[in-house]
C-alpha cells in the first residue's frame, strides 16, 4: 500500500502556490505576516504562506506547534492579532463575523476524534450537514448516497458509528465533509487515532478528494506520515513557520506508510512497484 | 427561509429535550408554574384592589353646610356659584327637615331619642357630586379648599380620610406586588435558564458540528428557544389552569372577586412564553459560545 502522490491537478495548483505575490492572485488560503495570542500567550508568530486552489499541503510540527491555531484560522474560528488572513477571496479582519457560516459551507471538516453524532446512522450523520445549511430533502438523499458510495460505506449507511471500526468512522467525517462540496478540506491529524494501515486508506481516501479539486490541508505530527508525503510540507514549531518544502520529487516515492513502521529499513528503502490505486468499493 | 426538512428537524430538536429530561423538565415546569401562580394571584389582588378603589372613588363627594341665618335669595346664589366650580357635576339641596327625616332613619330603633331635642340641630346643606374624571382626592380637595373660605358656609364634610387610607394601602400592595413580582419573574428566568442549560450542555457535539457545516447562529439557537418558550407556554397553562379551579373551589366565598377576562387570561400566558424564551436567551448568551473549538 503506498501514498498516492499527486496527479495533474495537484501538481499545477502546487506551482501556483507559495508566497510570491504572483502566486496570491490563484491563492485560495493565504496568511501575510499573521500573529495570534490567546490569553496574552503567543500561538503563532509572523506566519507567511499561500495555498493554492486544489493543492494538498501537508501542515507538520510536534504538538502545540500551532498547526490547529493555523486551522482555527482558515475556518474563522480564531481571527489574528496581527496580520491578514484571506480565505476564498474573504480578508479576516475586515469580514462581518455573520458572514463566517458562510465561509464554513465552503470549508470541510475532518479530526482525530471523528466528531461524529453517536445516536445517528452513517446516513443521517452525513444528510446532517445538508440539513442545517438548508438543501432540500430530495438532494440530500442523492447527494448522501453519492458520497457514501465514494467513501464505500454505501452498504453500511444504516449502521450507528459505534458499530463500525475508527477507519469507517473517520470515512463517514470525510463523507459529511464532502457532502456540501467544500473547496477546502481541513483535516486535523486524521490519522492519529488509527494503525498504519487504516491511515494509509485514509490518507488514499484525502488524496482523491484533492483529485477532485478540493484543496486539502493536512494536519499532522506523525513523521512516519510526512516522509512518505511527497506533496508541499510546511513545517511549524513554536508557532513560526519554519519551512516551507515543496516535494517535486518526494523523498521516498515508493514506500508507503505501512513499509516505514512495518518493514526493515534497508527492505523499506528499496524501490518497488506502486501499486495499482485502489477505487471505492461502490464507485 | 427554511425548507420543510429543516422546519421538522427544528419542532423535533425543540421538543427533543422533553423526552430526554423528562424529569428535570417536569420539575421546572412545576416550579415555573407555582412562581406564575404567585404572580397571578398577586396580579388579581392588584386588579381587585383597583376596582375597590374606583368604587371608592364614585362615593367620592362633599356635604357643604350652611349657616342657619342665610336669607333665602343668598341661599338661592350659592347653587349656581358650587355648579360652577371645576368637577362638579350635580349640586343637591338638603333642608334641614330632610337631613333630619334622614338621620331619623339612620338611628332606626333609637330613633325616639330625636324627640328629647326641642329644635331641629340639622344645619341645611349642598351635596355635591362630581364628575368621574374629578374624582379624585385632590380634585375634591381642591373644591373642598375654594368653598370653606365663603361666609355662608358653617362646615363641609369630605369622606376622604378612609378614601386617602385605602390609597395607601393599595399602594403599598402594589408595591410589594412588584418587588415580590420582579423576585418570582427573576426566579422563573433562572430556572428556565438551568434547565436550558442542561441541554446546551447535552447538545454540545450536535451544536459544534452545525458550527462547523455552516449552520447560521440563528439555525442553532431556534431549538433552545423554542425549548424555553414551550416550558413557559405550558407552565403558564399550568398556573392558569390551578387558579381557575381553586377560584371554582372557593366559589361564592370570594365575594366579587374580579377573575382575569379572556384577554388578560391570553396575555398572561403570553407573558410566560416570553418568561420562557428570556430564560432561554439568558442560558444561551453565557453557555452557547459560536465559536466551533476546532
Amino acid at each position: 500500500m503506498a501514498t498516492q502522490q499527486p496527479k495533474t491537478r495537484s501538481r499545477q495548483a502546487a506551482d501556483a502556490g507559495g508566497t510570491s505575490a504572483a502566486a496570491d492572485s490563484r491563492a485560495i488560503i493565504s496568511f501575510h505576516h499573521v500573529d495570534l495570542e490567546y490569553h496574552d500567550q503567543k500561538a503563532l508568530a509572523d506566519v507567511t504562506f499561500s495555498v493554492a486552489n486544489g493543492e494538498f499541503v501537508c501542515l507538520t510540527g510536534p504538538s502545540g506547534a500551532g498547526k490547529s491555531s493555523i486551522l482555527r484560522l482558515v475556518a474563522m474560528d480564531a481571527f489574528p492579532t496581527k496580520g491578514q488572513v484571506i480565505v476564498r477571496g474573504m480578508p479576516a479582519t475586515r469580514m462581518n463575523r455573520g458572514r463566517v457560516p458562510e465561509l464554513r459551507r465552503e470549508i470541510g471538516f475532518v479530526f482525530q476524534d471523528f466528531r461524529l453524532l453517536e445516536d445517528r446512522s452513517v446516513e443521517e450523520n452525513v444528510a446532517f450537514a445538508q440539513l442545517v445549511v438548508g438543501v432540500p430533502h430530495q438532494q440530500i438523499l442523492q447527494n448522501v448516497m453519492r458520497v457514501l458510495t465514494q467513501v464505500g460505506l454505501f452498504d453500511k449507511r444504516h449502521r450507528l458509528p459505534r458499530q463500525l471500526s475508527g477507519g469507517e468512522q473517520q470515512r463517514v467525517a470525510i463523507a459529511r465533509a464532502m457532502v456540501n462540496s467544500p473547496k477546502i478540506l481541513l483535516a486535523d491529524e486524521p490519522t492519529g487515532n488509527l494503525d498504519p494501515v487504516t491511515a494509509q486508506e485514509i490518507i488514499d481516501l484525502l488524496f482523491r478528494v484533492n483529485d477532485g479539486g478540493t484543496c486539502v490541508l493536512f494536519s499532522t505530527h506523525d513523521h512516519e506520515i510526512v516522509k512518505t508525503f511527497g506533496q508541499r510540507v510546511l513545517v511549524v514549531d513554536g508557532g513560526r513557520l519554519l519551512s516551507d518544502e515543496r516535494r517535486r520529487v518526494p523523498v521516498d516515492r515508493t514506500a508507503s506508510l505501512v513499509d516505514h513502521m512495518y518493514r526493515a529499513p534497508a527492505e523499506a528503502t528499496s524501490p518497488a512497484p506502486r501499486p495499482a490505486r485502489r477505487e471505492p468499493a461502490h464507485a | 427561509m427554511l425548507n420543510r426538512a429543516q422546519v421538522n428537524y427544528l419542532a423535533r430538536e425543540s421538543l427533543a429535550g422533553f423526552s430526554r429530561r423528562k424529569l428535570t423538565t417536569g420539575v421546572t415546569i412545576l416550579i415555573m408554574a407555582s412562581a406564575l401562580m404567585v404572580l397571578a394571584v398577586l396580579t388579581l389582588v392588584t386588579l381587585n384592589l383597583g376596582t375597590l378603589l374606583e368604587t371608592a372613588r364614585g362615593g367620592l363627594d362633599l356635604r357643604v353646610y350652611l349657616r342657619d341665618d342665610l336669607p333665602a335669595a343668598q341661599l338661592a346664589e350659592l347653587r349656581p356659584r358650587l355648579q360652577a366650580l371645576p368637577g362638579v357635576q350635580q349640586v343637591t339641596w338638603i333642608d334641614s327637615e330632610a337631613a333630619l327625616a334622614e338621620f331619623r332613619q339612620q338611628l332606626g330603633e333609637d330613633e325616639p331619642l330625636l324627640d328629647l331635642l326641642d329644635r331641629n340641630p340639622l344645619p341645611s346643606s349642598y351635596h355635591l357630586t362630581f364628575a368621574p374624571e374629578s374624582r379624585d382626592p385632590a380634585s375634591v380637595r381642591a373644591v373642598r379648599d375654594e368653598v370653606v373660605r365663603w361666609t355662608e358656609v358653617s362646615e363641609i364634610l369630605f369622606n376622604q380620610e378612609w378614601v386617602d387610607a385605602l390609597e395607601r394601602w393599595a399602594f403599598r400592595f402594589q408595591m410589594a406586588s412588584l418587588v415580590a413580582g420582579l423576585i418570582v419573574f427573576l426566579a422563573a428566568i433562572f430556572v428556565i435558564s438551568n434547565t436550558v442549560k442542561l441541554t446546551i450542555a447535552s447538545s454540545a457535539r450536535i451544536i459544534q458540528i452545525q458550527k462547523l457545516v455552516g449552520a447560521t447562529n440563528a439555525f442553532i439557537r431556534t431549538p433552545f428557544l423554542c425549548e424555553g418558550a414551550v416550558q413557559g407556554l405550558l407552565a403558564g397553562i399550568l398556573a392558569m389552569s390551578l387558579l381557575a379551579i381553586a377560584g371554582r373551589i372557593l366559589g361564592d366565598s370570594l365575594g366579587g372577586f374580579v377573575f382575569f377576562s379572556p384577554a388578560q387570561l391570553f396575555g398572561f400566558v403570553l407573558f410566560c412564553v416570553t418568561l420562557g424564551l428570556a430564560g432561554s436567551w439568558a442560558a444561551m448568551r453565557k453557555y452557547l459560545t459560536l465559536r466551533s473549538d476546532i
